[in-house]
């Protein structure tokens, strides 16, 4: 059962202890992950205790790397006599003076006054465990030799039964008494690693190799600066690049036109028949278009009044469009008596020509900027960009013969009356005299 | 171009005289704690003399700074990539406790709580080690105002070029003479220690090049410690970790002057950014010994130059900055005036802290007690002075002694144009031929006498805004409340182990 404890029990409490102590160590007390040294306060008995440890522990250390992590390479070697006498003494050797630096360490702490200020329990307690260590790893050599022989083949299979997760304390249980204490205050060493000065073994400064001989911090976000100023540079540099080739466009185009009369000046391609009889009639066209326009204007200049629409082709629910003396658009719409209602329709927002479809609440619509305004009153519904009214325009009901039925000024005065069975004949103007 | 800021010093040794106020505010705020009693991270050595630690300008012994090697290529001294496998478990190059010496404290509590006896009780000296009773062999001013004496002054590393016949008339009664050298950490641009740190927790700070130890990286290999020439960074044997002067950083930062310089009795020291080319610094560090003043004078960059401050708004220089560097009493000093001198260039690790030579004890001699002004020879007098040109030239310009007389002609220029001021005796031929053969116009000697006699803070301290004023709040914890942790910015205790 004990054996059970210090061979299965013990190598897992320790390789945690080993992992998660060391990393919580590390990551939160950094300050701590070293050794501390006493080179400082005393300096004659460590040159000779610190230099021989570390070479003796690296050595034996080594030594069981490779004969339990490489046990087949390990066997190889060791069937060759030679090899084997010089890794025994070297070991031997090695063991001798870590023993050795070990007592000196020990007693420096405890004859030093110095030292003992810098001392603590967990220091003489490693000192403790790692002589214990060395001892009866000694007398495990000595006592049963060429322990580099044996040694992997017996005890290789415990170490990687641990590590396989499958542990398996037989192979350890009848080994003597010596190799036994060697193997479990192994183990307690390794519990006790993380929390002792050993740690230093951990922060072997590797990178100290490689790295260039200055080393300068930036606190203030230098690589930022530098970034923006990139940023700024390359943004000019786009804007620029944009500039440069909307310009080339440009000139590209407007000289593709010009390049075209240069070749064709060159080429002295004349225009088809065709082509320019098409060319002429579509002049013809817009001039004739223009000489209308003339004519209506004149019309309007000319006559007292002028023919809108008849009465009865008017629609509640949807004008007719008509140009007004000032040659803007106007719409016409018939109220419920059958009499016309004649209203502006250039928008007083900005001079659009609102739509001739009425709505049910009676409004028309400006679709440039979405204003509705009232044809009864002229006036804009609220939060219509528009705020003026449309105005009202004055007309003028004549019979087929032109006389004069009924009119109506702007602001709404009305003169005469008209039957309403007459209405559906009569005319509508709007005259020079009711503008 | 790789335009870099420095925050760079002068201390003015004519002016310095010897208070160790410096040394106490410096005390009081940083190493007032558990192993690093010992430290001062500003000391006043008096020169000649052995310093502190002893001896420590003699790198044979230490072996910190650089040297050039076979090639000419900059190599550490000791300690370099070669050299640290085989010194990793034990350094012979230390300096150890016996080097400094053993801090102590008295039993003042003995005087109030001793039992009813015949004799007066005493405060015996105790070690701050150990607790117990010392007798004590050594201090950190010990040879102070005592160098003139051969005991101490015979041992001053930078005699070993003179003459034994030289040293004798040099220590004869009649011509001793001393001068208070103050030390901070020079704040390298070329710093040894960082390229010796295997842990890299050495490094300096890119905006003001002011060079730090993170505690937290800092695993003591002590290999700083050995490689600083200057031995400016000193092993906390309670915390196994290095420490070194920080400019007083958090002051810095704030806008104030460091502790040292705010409370500077004399005035003596100026502070300021300079400017200069991380590019050719290398280069610059490779020059032949005497020519080290010169070449490291040339890798600092005149912040009036627009092309500079072009090249330096570049790199992340702040406009402050860039104004604060061309107001800078630094820049004046080191190399428009060219009478600022860097100590020991010769260790190649380019200092940015600079020395205007003192003049009064070397000059101050009297004939029938008449202070000696004659004008014709007003200059021979420098060669002539009690403290051998060739000493200072040792401890400020690598040995050679025209930037050193250069300097000291300036200073004696400007004390004649004064005296011409003041006295009006001397006559304007002799006054304009003292400033000619000094390089000054008349102008710049009223300048170099404003900021000489008559500056006020805001002359001395031209230190500019900092960008980081949050961050320093967070870090760092107000003196009163962290005076037992380890100081430097970490407001942790500083606990080891378990």
């Amino acid at each position: 059962m004990f054996d059970l404890f210090l061979f299965i029990g013990l190598p897992y409490v320790a390789i945690a202890s080993l992992v998660v102590v060391s990393f919580i160590r590390y990551k939160f007390r950094a300050f701590s992950y070293s050794s501390l040294s006493t080179q400082f306060l005393e300096d004659r008995w460590l040159a000779w205790a610190s230099l021989p440890w570390h070479l003796g522990i690296i050595l034996i250390l080594l030594g069981h790397l490779l004969a339990f992590g490489l046990p087949g390479v390990w066997s190889i070697l060791v069937s060759i006599p030679t090899f084997l006498l010089v890794v025994e003494a070297l070991g031997i050797f090695s063991a001798l003076l870590c023993l050795v630096s070990l007592v000196i360490l020990l007693i420096r702490r405890f004859v030093d006054a110095k030292l003992q200020a810098v001392t603590s329990y967990l220091d003489v307690v490693v000192l403790l465990i790692l002589l214990f260590q060395v001892l009866t790893g000694l007398a495990a050599a000595i006592h049963h030799r060429w322990g580099a022989a044996w040694a992997p083949g017996a005890l290789g299979p415990y170490i990687r039964s641990i590590f396989l997760l499958q542990p398996d304390a037989s192979f350890v249980k009848d080994m003597p008494p010596f190799v036994k204490l060697h193997i479990a205050s192994a183990w307690v060493l390794i519990m006790f690693f993380p929390f002792t000065r050993l740690v230093h073994a951990l922060s072997v400064p590797l990178h100290y190799f490689v790295r260039s001989p200055q080393k300068v911090v930036w606190n203030s976000s230098r690589s930022q600066v530098r970034f923006e100023q990139k940023i700024q540079f390359d943004n000019e540099k786009r804007l620029f690049l944009k500039a440069a080739f909307g310009a080339g466009a440009s000139v590209a185009l407007l000289s593709l036109g010009v390049l075209d009369k240069f070749f064709r000046y060159f080429l002295k391609q004349d225009l088809t028949n065709a082509e320019e009889s098409h060319i002429l009639s579509q002049k013809l066209q817009r001039l004739k278009q223009s000489a209308d326009e003339r004519e209506l204007e004149l019309e309007r200049m000319n006559k007292d009044s002028i023919f809108v629409a008849k009465l009865s082709e008017l629609s509640r629910t949807r004008g007719k469009y008509f140009i007004d003396y000032q040659m803007r658009p106007a719409l016409a719409f018939s109220d419920e008596q059958g009499l016309p209602i004649l209203i502006s329709a250039k928008c007083t927002h900005l001079g659009c020509t609102v739509g001739q479809e009425l709505d049910a609440q009676g409004r028309i619509l400006c679709p440039c900027h979405i204003s509705y305004f009232d044809i009864k009153t002229g006036q804009p519904s609220p939060g219509s960009p528009a705020k003026l009214p449309l105005p009202h325009l004055g007309w003028a009901l004549k019979d087929e013969q032109g006389n004069l039925l009924m009119a109506q000024d702007p602001e709404g005065r009305r003169e005469g009356s008209i039957d309403p069975s007459q209405a559906g004949k009569s005319l509508l103007f709007i005259g020079k005299r009711f503008s | 171009m790789d335009v870099r800021a420095q925050m760079s010093m002068v201390f003015h040794l004519d002016k310095c005289i010897g208070c160790h106020t410096c040394s106490v505010a410096c005390k009081n705020i940083w190493t007032d704690r558990a192993g690093a009693e010992y430290m001062w991270w500003n000391n006043v050595e008096t020169k000649p003399g052995t310093g502190y630690p002893a001896l420590w300008e003699d790198q044979l012994n230490f072996k910190g700074g650089w040297v050039l090697d076979k090639n000419r290529e900059l190599k550490l001294r000791s300690q370099d990539k070669s050299d640290f496998l085989p010194k990793m478990f034990y350094n012979p190059n230390q300096p150890g406790l016996d080097d400094y010496y053993e801090p102590w404290t008295y039993q003042y509590e003995n005087l109030f709580d001793a039992p009813r006896g015949k004799d007066q009780p005493t405060a015996i000296p105790v070690s701050q080690i150990t607790g117990e009773p010392i007798d004590i062999e050594a201090g950190p001013n010990w040879d102070d105002d005592l160098s003139g004496s051969p005991v101490y002054a015979e041992n001053d590393p930078n005699f070993k070029d003179l003459t034994a016949d030289e040293k004798k008339m040099l220590f004869s009664v009649e011509r001793i003479s001393m001068m208070y050298l103050p030390r901070i950490c020079n704040h390298c641009v070329n710093p040894s220690c960082v390229a010796a740190c295997p842990s890299g927790a050495l490094y300096k700070r890119g905006e003001d090049g002011i060079v730090l130890v993170n505690q937290d990286k800092c695993r003591g290999w002590r290999a700083c410690v050995t490689a600083c020439p200057y031995k400016k960074i000193y092993y906390n044997w309670k915390t196994g970790k290095s420490e070194k002067c920080i400019l007083c950083y958090p002051r810095v930062e704030t806008g104030q002057a460091p502790a040292c310089f705010h409370s500077c009795v004399g005035r003596i020291r100026y502070m300021g950014v300079l400017l200069y080319d991380a590019q050719r610094m290398v280069e610059a560090m490779k020059a032949p010994k005497e020519g080290l003043v010169e070449s490291q004078r040339s890798v600092i960059l005149d912040p009036g130059d627009p092309k500079v401050v072009e090249k330096a708004l570049e790199n992340g220089i702040s406009p402050g900055w860039i104004e604060s560097a061309q107001k800078s009493p630094v820049w004046k000093f080191v190399v428009e005036w060219e009478m600022a001198l860097p100590l020991h260039p010769e260790f190649r690790t380019f200092p940015m802290l600079y020395y205007v030579p003192p003049l009064l004890p070397v000059m101050g001699r009297s004939e029938s007690n008449i202070y000696e002004h004659d004008v014709d020879g007003i200059f021979t007098s420098i060669d002539k002075a009690r403290l051998p040109m060739k000493y200072l030239a040792a401890l400020l310009s690598a040995g050679n002694i025209d930037p050193v007389r250069d300097s000291m002609k300036k200073l004696l220029a400007v004390r004649v144009f004064q005296r011409s001021l003041t006295m009006g005796d001397i006559e304007p031929w002799k006054l304009a031929k003292v400033l000619r053969d000094a390089g000054l116009d008349e102008s710049q000697a009223r300048e170099i006498y404003k900021l000489s006699a008559l500056p006020g803070p805001e002359d001395r301290f031209m230190i500019p805004p900092i960008q980081r004023e949050e961050t320093v709040e967070k870090t760092t914890c107000s003196p009163d409340k962290c005076k037992g942790n380890c100081g430097l910015g970490k407001s942790e205790n500083p606990e080891r182990g378990l």
